[in-house]
Parts: structure tokens; C-alpha cells; sequence
């Protein structure tokens, strides 16, 4: 017989297991699993996986390290000798007008990306859970913006938002408003950072959100019809309390990438007019690569990275809380 | 039982009906046509401006252009460092997507079927990238690049995206690789195929959606890169697309807009190309990727 015969090898994975509670066959799997196959690997595990902890420890996790213990010194000139100075850095930035300037700005640069794309990211994702039939297509188009660099989101906001010929003035010198400066005003300028922010995230809010509006009954939404509730009513009363938890990370999701936009802003209004859109990852820039004062820019690093760890632990925490798998 | 109530309904009074039914087509359709319009009609404008003639741009408002012209895209092309830039990004894309599934695919092997001292990194690994996002590395790596003389190298902008990425590539793998059958693999090893066999002719094989999914995200991640390219790298030689075209809004201003469009165009084509094709595989990881 030229053909495998299989018996012997269902032999090797004992005998038919009997009924037991869900939770403990995994127990029993996950036993099996150290004794059978692969329990006497020695080395095995940490050769495979070696030098990917070694390639993430040094690249991750050193920098970091190495960013907080530069924070810690000074130098009277650039290139000069390093001094430790331990937290004066620290105090000195919170002592520094033109970073709380930053601080604030990002402060308000987050909250606009979250005001403006949370409220869109639902309304699209209701409409597409109701898109049939050919209208699917539009979900695949939906993520395009996000496989856009953030460098090309802004060229393409440059363009549209152009003073004498972008496309939004003409729809705005259409309805009256006429000449509208996006790049010269700061007010409209931080709102057009926005909106470049949004534009090149909301992707991820809607495939989040679209993801969880899937998962609502549809039984639950007929009983919701069959009561009367439909439209608005149905949406606001059944649907979006069941999707709470993708809205809290939504939210958090939204904000995690406004605190880090250095791209976007950066080649949008360079941080103008008059440091309107200066926020803290510009800041960095400047510090870093105009000022190259590096040991301030270390320490910006690490308030940035705090902030990080702080929205981090929130969405940990809340996905814990809900117990989202998949998200 | 609810569709016919919905539908006797419906036959009760058909005109009300009637009216609903088109409300709600509407209050479905206005959004569904305000998404297209906000996801496409921007990317459209650009690729509408980066046809036309530097005149045009301010007085031809059509979409379509009057006087179509190669010319912004000619004047990217004979621009001084796109050509590299191009290249390098190519180069980087794919070394970095080559060697994050080198790295990954054998340490996700490992956390997901072995239990080993250290298994617990990997909780740690899906939180990394969440903690130390590239934007705090930017300056760090930068110093530490210059410190080793490695500022300007390909290798050293493949090897640090791919530390970004990896986390995430390990942890999408050990989600696919506990899919696989044990049963297949201890098969196998009765059979007497040793570790490398078995993960070469049965995980991988089971496992290629995964790996497309995980090479394209990393090639996206160094191909939309900017902030560690604009760390890493300082001559003109060196640089990627992102940061060439950052350049290109600075020196160039708005003098020309259908330059810099054509540019932009030039920069999100390839990869929408390498997206459609693998479309299926890609939006979960994407997706995931993106949550994770």
C-alpha cells in the first residue's frame, strides 16, 4: 500500500476523550500539550524567539531607557559637556511658556479630532452596516485614507483647502463665504489640521465601530421595529448602547494617534501661523532637529511617552472591563 | 414571525409605507454618499490637479482637466532625489517586510507552542507598540544612530521599522498558528519530521494568508514612515518618499501644485496597487493591526 495509513497515528493522540466541562478539556489540552510534542524542547524556544525580543529590547525598549537617563543632563553649548542636572529639565518645561503653549494646543488638537471624528465615524458606520447589495464596495473603499502617509494626507489638504483655488472654498464662495485663508488664520488652521487628522484615522473608527454595530442582534433590532422604535429612535435607544465598548476605544484610539501627529501638522502649517498648530510633536521637532537642544527634546520625549502610557492604561483597562477580544 | 408583521404592516396603509421606505433610503443614502465623497473626492482633486498645467490649477475648476499634461509629473521625475527616494523606499518596503517575517514567524512559533519561561513577553509585545509609538523613538534611535555611525544606511531604516513592527507581526502569527491543527504537527513528528520541517511544510503553508497580511502591513509601515526617516537619515541619497515629499512641500511652497500632487499620486498608487490585490487577506490584519 503505497497510501499513509492514519490509524496509528490517532493512537499517538490517545484515546477519544470523554465529555468534560469546556474549561477543563482546555486545562487537560493545554497538560498534554507540555508532556506530547514539544515539552521536552529545551532550548528550542528561546532560540526561536531569541532574536526577536532581542531585536525589540534594543529598539523599543533601550531608546527609551536611553531617552529618560539623557533627559537627566544638560550641556551649557551644543555639543558641549554633559552635566547631570537630574529633574531640572523636567522643571524647567513645566516652567517654559512656550511648552504649556503646546501642551494646550495638543490638548486642543486632540479634543477637535475626537469632536469631529467620533460624531462622523458613527453616522458613516451606521450607514454602511445598512449598505446592501452593490453599496459594499464601499466598505473596502473606506480604509483607503488610512494606507495614505501622513506626509500625502497633508498634500492633498494643502490642495483642497488652497486659498484661491481649493475645492471646499469653491462649495464655501458658493454658499457665501467667500475667501476663506486655512493657512494664515490659526483658528482655521488648527481646524484644517484637524480635519487632515480625522480624514487620514477615520478608517479606523468606522471599521471599529462597523465591526460592532455587525454584532448587534438583529434579532434585538427586528423586536426594536416590531415596538415601533425605527430610525433614529431604534439607533439611539438599541444600537449604541451595545456599542459602547467600541466607542470608548474609538475614542481612545482617535486620541492616541492625534497625541502622536508629527507628520500631518508638520507639513500642513509647519506648526503656524504664530505656533497656532504647534503641538507637542512639533515641538519635538523643534527642539530636537531646529534647536538640537537633545537633552530638552529627551525630556519632551518622555512627557509625550507619559501621556502615552496614561491613554495605554486607559484602553487596557476598558478593554479588560469589557472583555473585547477582537478588540 | 416579525418580517410578516413589518410586511402587514406595509399592505395596512402602502402610501405611509411608501413614504418611510424612502426615508429611510434616504437617511441611509445621504451618509453612504457623504462617505464617498469625503473618502474619495480629496484623493480625486489631488489626481485631477496633478494633470493639469500650473495656470490651470488656480483657473480650470473642472475636475476633468481642459488641458490635460504630463507636466507635474515630469517635473517630479527630473526632481533630484525622487528617483533614490523611489528606490529606497522600495528596498526598505520589502527588507522590512522580508525580515519582520523572518524574525517573526519562528518567535511566534515558539509563544504559541511552547511553554517556556519568558511565554509571558508576549502580553508585553502587544503593548509595546501601544506605549512607545515611533514618534517617541524618533530622537532616541536618532541619537543612538549617530552614536554607532549607522545615520544614512538602508539596513539601519529596515532594521528599525522592523523593530516597530514585530510585536505586532508575532502576535498576529500566534493567532494564526494556534489555528493550525496540533494534531497535523504531531503527525508529523511521528513521521519523524524534525522542528524546521515541520514548521516549513505544514505551519507556513497554512499560515500564508498570514504572512501576506503581515508583509504588507510592515511594508506599509516603512513605506508611510516619516518620523523615524526624518530621524535616521540626513543626506539626500538616503531618504524615503515621505520625507522627500515633505521636502518638496517646503522648498517648492505653493509654486507648484500640480508637481506636488503628481508627487503625492506617485507615493499612495503602489501600495493601493499592492492593497487591491491582496484586498482578502489584508483588511483583518489592517484592521487588528491597527487596534491591537
Amino acid at each position: 500500500m503505497s497510501g499513509i495509513d492514519t490509524t496509528p497515528l490517532r493512537d499517538v493522540a490517545g484515546p477519544p476523550e470523554p465529555e468534560i466541562p469546556r474549561r477543563r478539556r482546555l486545562r487537560t489540552l493545554v497538560r498534554a500539550d507540555r508532556s506530547s510534542l514539544v515539552g521536552h524542547a529545551g532550548a528550542t524556544p528561546y532560540v526561536l524567539s531569541g532574536p526577536s525580543i532581542v531585536m525589540v529590547t534594543a529598539l523599543l525598549v533601550f531608546p527609551v531607557v536611553y531617552a529618560l537617563w539623557v533627559s537627566l543632563f544638560d550641556a551649557e553649548f551644543i555639543g558641549g559637556p554633559q552635566e547631570f542636572v537630574g529633574f531640572d529639565q523636567y522643571t524647567a518645561l513645566l516652567q517654559d511658556p512656550d511648552f504649556m503653549w503646546s501642551v494646550g494646543r495638543t490638548l486642543i488638537f486632540v479634543t477637535g479630532v475626537l469632536v469631529i471624528g467620533v460624531p462622523l465615524g458613527l453616522v458613516f458606520a451606521f450607514a454602511l452596516s445598512r449598505a446592501t447589495g452593490k453599496l459594499r464596495f464601499l466598505r473596502g473603499i473606506t480604509i483607503v485614507p488610512y494606507l495614505i502617509s501622513g506626509i500625502a494626507t497633508a498634500v492633498i489638504f494643502r490642495l483642497i483647502l488652497n486659498r484661491d483655488f481649493g475645492e471646499v472654498n469653491r462649495v464655501l464662495g458658493f454658499l457665501g463665504i467667500e475667501d476663506v485663508a486655512w493657512f494664515s488664520d490659526p483658528t482655521l488652521a488648527m481646524l484644517a489640521s484637524m480635519l487632515a487628522q480625522v480624514w487620514s484615522d477615520l478608517p479606523l473608527v468606522i471599521l471599529l465601530l462597523l465591526g460592532g454595530l455587525m454584532t448587534v442582534d438583529a434579532e434585538l433590532l427586528d423586536a426594536a421595529d416590531v415596538d415601533g422604535a425605527t430610525g433614529w429612535k431604534r439607533a439611539l435607544k438599541v444600537s449604541i448602547p451595545l456599542i459602547i465598548p467600541q466607542l470608548v476605544l474609538a475614542t481612545i484610539l482617535l486620541s492616541y494617534q492625534a497625541l502622536t501627529s508629527l507628520g500631518v501638522i508638520l507639513a500642513l502649517t509647519g506648526g503656524g501661523p504664530v505656533d497656532a498648530t504647534r503641538t507637542l510633536p512639533v515641538a519635538l521637532y523643534e527642539a530636537a532637529f531646529v534647536d538640537l537642544e537633545t537633552n530638552k527634546a529627551m525630556a519632551i520625549v518622555i512627557v509625550i511617552l507619559l501621556f502615552n502610557a496614561l491613554l495605554t492604561l486607559g484602553y487596557w483597562l476598558l478593554s479588560r472591563r469589557f472583555d473585547l477580544e477582537e478588540a | 414571525m416579525t418580517a410578516t408583521t413589518v410586511a402587514e404592516r406595509r399592505r395596512v396603509s402602502p402610501p405611509e409605507a411608501r413614504v418611510k421606505r424612502w426615508l429611510r433610503r434616504i437617511f441611509i443614502g445621504i451618509p453612504l454618499l457623504a462617505l464617498a465623497i469625503w473618502t474619495i473626492y480629496p484623493m480625486l482633486m489631488t489626481l485631477s490637479i496633478s494633470f493639469k498645467t500650473k495656470a490651470d490649477v488656480s483657473a480650470d475648476p473642472g475636475l476633468i482637466p481642459a488641458n490635460p499634461t504630463l507636466d507635474g509629473y515630469r517635473s517630479v521625475l527630473e526632481r533630484e532625489g525622487f528617483q533614490s527616494a523611489f528606490v529606497n523606499s522600495m528596498v526598505v518596503g520589502l527588507g522590512t517586510a522580508l525580515l519582520t517575517v523572518i524574525l517573526a514567524v519562528p518567535a511566534a512559533y515558539a509563544f504559541a507552542r511552547f511553554r517556556f519561561r519568558g511565554r509571558h513577553l508576549l502580553l508585553l509585545f502587544t503593548l509595546l507598540p501601544r506605549l512607545i509609538p515611533g514618534l517617541g523613538l524618533m530622537v532616541p534611535l536618532y541619537r543612538i544612530a549617530v552614536t554607532l555611525g549607522a545615520i544614512d544606511h538602508l539596513l539601519t531604516l529596515i532594521v528599525a521599522f522592523t523593530g516597530t513592527v514585530l510585536p505586532l507581526a508575532v502576535w498576529l502569527f500566534v493567532g494564526f498558528f494556534q489555528q493550525v491543527p496540533r494534531e497535523l504537527e504531531e503527525a508529523a513528528n511521528v513521521d519523524g519530521a524534525s522542528l524546521y520541517s515541520r514548521i516549513r511544510y505544514i505551519v507556513m503553508p497554512l499560515a500564508f494568508p498570514a504572512i501576506i497580511t503581515i508583509g504588507v502591513l510592515a511594508f506599509r509601515e516603512a513605506w508611510n514612515e516619516f518620523n523615524l526617516v526624518l530621524g535616521l537619515t540626513s543626506s539626500p541619497g538616503s531618504r524615503t518618499l515621505p520625507y522627500e515629499l515633505f521636502l518638496m512641500t517646503q522648498t517648492t511652497g505653493f509654486q507648484d501644485n500640480p508637481g506636488q500632487a503628481a508627487f503625492a499620486i506617485m507615493t499612495i498608487i503602489p501600495f493601493i496597487f499592492v492593497y487591491l490585490r491582496l484586498e482578502r487577506y489584508v483588511v483583518s490584519g489592517l484592521t487588528s493591526g491597527a487596534l491591537k
